[in-house]
């Protein structure tokens, strides 16, 4: 099969001396970023977008886009398994994905007195999980590309909207709170010159003679960027997160060192488990390939599968392994699918993926179908740095638990300003610009309180990112219908992905009117909020 | 919880009137433009008017439908922590143009740990230089990213 001769090539990529040094890097940092509570996976690859764009453009010998791309890809890798020690061992979830850990990865290690096995089950079907997903990526990333080269206008605007639907109607959260989000995205995307007619649009009290606000006008007509937002919403906002829940105070410690027998009972549980640890990894990778739903999501419908399909429902909550491998599985395979829909279609498949995207574009890249024909090794050596990569961080994970476990004895008073002065470099850096340095403090407190008050900001994100393309798409096919609305539907294709937003977008407004019907109270209050 | 949801949800449609004011052109004809398009303003006004009716209808959902009792911080001290983080976070950036980003870092790092860590003064220096020391060696010397200066010390690196 051709897709086995290009992955060949993929790891000729992925395993020069550079790039396996970048992906060593990034999967190191990538687990420090998944064990500090303060900081995720999103806003770690964001801080380090200004260095990957030095990366990028080859300032360092031998390196380039591709080192960059897989030292980003790495640094989410590394915080997809680092969560997990944090999580298990102190009882804090380091990242959103592993919040699913507390119920049954702190109970093992503390109740039970197996934080070996607690850990070493969970890196084991995090890293079957992530395995089974690339394959599937590796099998079907191509196909869907190759497919994707003949959308025109009205099928990309159709991706674009099946992947907003999917964001407001597939999310946990409130719909009406989601699609407020998304607007919102849409809306900060369209700050600055239309890129059609050249206009200038939402720049606040034009006509000012105030030399400072004409200043800040000039800065805004090149846009709002998405990297200052995203480490202000991810960055800051988690730091402020965590700072409440320090100001709180208990914290929770188990100690842990990892060893042979450890491994093999962890084997044994997968060996009796193997069923549910594959099944819910390639639901995990058709969940991950959603726009917007990424890791964290899977999580919790890993762990809804694992307890809903046990004999022992009742061990759940009290350290049942099949409550952390079934999540872990679906929650790694995930967050790898979530590349698929960038790769493929240019549409990012969840926060982090949607700060790749941004990186690419900073990289002169166009993320989406022609990355095959055009940047060939590129996209191959990302694959095969996901084989490699998830191979590095498992075992990293298995030979410095304690090393790792120990970041989290940095005191608070050093730790916490010390993200904040990077996440500040990551965002002036990209551009010199101090005007990046206010957006991302404002949408720090923003992103805090948005929250605090359960506004989704995977949709503000996401659609930041294809703000700009879904306008140009939508525009475009105005134009070539001239005026003619029905030109959106002029394809087979474009009218089913617009049918099926439509009916995804109404999923959460029906199901609570289909339960009421049916004399059931509704599961949530906000069912349809 | 309920006043901060009508409050947040306000905001909003406040944010959303004003862009739609903006873009009120959307529905002015615009000269020059293409067969077929809606011109500049259409978009923004659109997406504007979908968020405000989005966060209307959740502001009057807080405010007919019962909502959690708890606050909105869980006590005083997760109050002060977040302050504890902001203000200092607020006067660090507003010093760049003065300080240069270097001795602000030096500043802050060095504060935060005399203040909130209450660490003996070796250990308060230690932070506030060695923290800046490795960020000019990554960042400007190794990834060759410069980052500001203070604009009262021109000629030195800090």
């Amino acid at each position: 099969m051709e897709v086995f001769g290009l992955l060949a090539g993929g790891f000729g990529t992925a395993l020069q001396p550079i790039n396996l040094a970048f992906l060593l890097v990034g999967v190191t940092l990538g687990l420090v970023i998944g064990v500090l509570p303060g900081l995720g996976g999103t806003s770690g690859v964001a801080i380090l977008l200004p260095i990957s764009v030095v990366i990028a453009r080859g300032d360092i010998a031998g390196a380039n886009s591709t080192t960059a791309i897989i030292l980003l890809a790495g640094i989410y890798w590394g915080a997809l398994f680092g969560g997990v020690i944090t999580s298990i061992l102190f009882n804090i979830p380091g990242e959103p994905w592993s919040v699913v850990l507390l119920f049954d990865g702190f109970p093992l290690a503390k109740r039970k007195g197996k934080p070996g096995l607690a850990l070493t089950s969970s890196f084991l079907s995090s890293f079957v999980g992530a395995f089974i997903a690339t394959v599937l990526f590796t099998l079907f990333a191509k196909e869907i590309a190759d497919r994707a080269l003949f959308f025109g206008p009205p099928e990309l605007f159709a991706v674009f909207v099946l992947s907003f639907a999917t964001l407001v109607g597939l999310g946990a959260e409130s719909p009406l709170k989601a699609l407020a989000m998304l607007a919102l995205g849409l809306l900060l995307a369209a700050v600055g010159f239309d890129t059609i007619t050249g206009q200038a649009r939402l720049i606040p009290l034009s006509g000012t003679d105030n030399e400072t606000l004409r200043g800040l006008q000039i800065n805004l007509l090149a846009g709002i960027g998405f990297v200052p937002v995203t480490i202000g919403l991810f960055g800051i906002g988690e730091i402020l997160a965590s700072a409440e829940e320090q100001g709180i105070g208990y914290m929770e410690k188990i100690s842990a060192k990892l060893g042979f027998k450890d491994l093999l009972e962890a084997f044994a549980a997968l060996r009796q488990r193997w069923f549910l640890v594959i099944s819910n990894s390639v639901i995990g990778f058709l969940f991950g390939v959603l726009p917007g739903h990424g890791a964290t999501a899977a999580s919790f419908l890993g762990y809804g599968l694992a307890r809903q399909y046990s004999k022992n429902k009742e061990d759940f909550g009290k350290g049942e392994i099949s409550g952390i491998m079934g999540p872990q599985a679906t929650a790694d395979a995930a967050g790898v699918a979530s590349l698929v829909p960038m790769v493929t279609l240019g549409v990012p498949g969840s926060p982090t993926s949607a700060v790749m995207m941004a990186g690419l574009f900073v990289w002169g890249l166009q993320p989406g179908p022609l990355l095959f024909t055009e940047h060939s090794d590129f996209v191959w050596g990302l694959i095969a740095s996901i084989y490699v990569g998830h191979f590095l961080t498992f075992v990293i994970c298995l030979l410095a638990v304690p090393l790792l476990a120990a970041i989290m004895r940095v005191p608070y008073a050093i730790i916490t300003p010390f993200i904040v002065v990077i996440s500040i470099i990551g965002s002036y850096s990209l551009n010199n610009s101090m005007l990046d340095v206010s957006f991302t403090i404002l949408f720090g407190l923003v992103g805090y309180w948005l929250r605090k008050m359960k506004y989704p900001l995977a949709p503000l994100v996401v659609a930041l990112v294809l703000g700009d393309s879904t306008e140009r798409e939508l525009r475009k096919t105005l134009i070539a219908g001239g005026g003619n609305i029905g030109f959106f539907f002029s394809s087979g294709l474009a009218t089913v992905m617009i049918a099926l937003a439509v009916v995804i977008l109404l999923l959460p407004f029906v199901r609570p009117a289909i339960a009421r019907a049916r004399g059931q109270r509704p599961a949530a209050a906000h069912a349809a909020d | 919880m309920r006043p901060y949801q009508v409050g947040t949800a306000a905001a909003i449609v406040l944010i959303a009137a004003a862009a739609m004011f903006d873009s009120r052109a959307a529905f002015a004809p615009v000269e020059g433009t293409a067969k077929g398009d809606v011109g500049a303003s259409w978009y923004p006004f659109w997406t504007a008017a979908v968020m405000g009716i989005a966060a209307a209808i959740s502001g009057f959902r807080a405010l007919t439908l019962p909502q959690p009792k708890e606050g909105i911080f869980e006590s005083r001290s997760s109050v002060a922590a977040v302050l504890n983080l902001v203000i200092p976070m607020v006067a660090y950036a507003l010093s760049f143009t003065w300080l240069g980003f270097y001795l602000a870092t030096a500043l802050y790092m060095g504060l935060f740990a005399a203040y909130l860590g209450r660490y003996r003064w070796y250990w308060t220096l230690a932070s506030g230089v060695l923290t800046p020391l490795a960020i000019y060696l990554m960042f400007e010397v190794g990834f060759k990213l410069l980052l500001p200066k203070s604009v009262f010390y021109p000629g030195i690196p800090f």
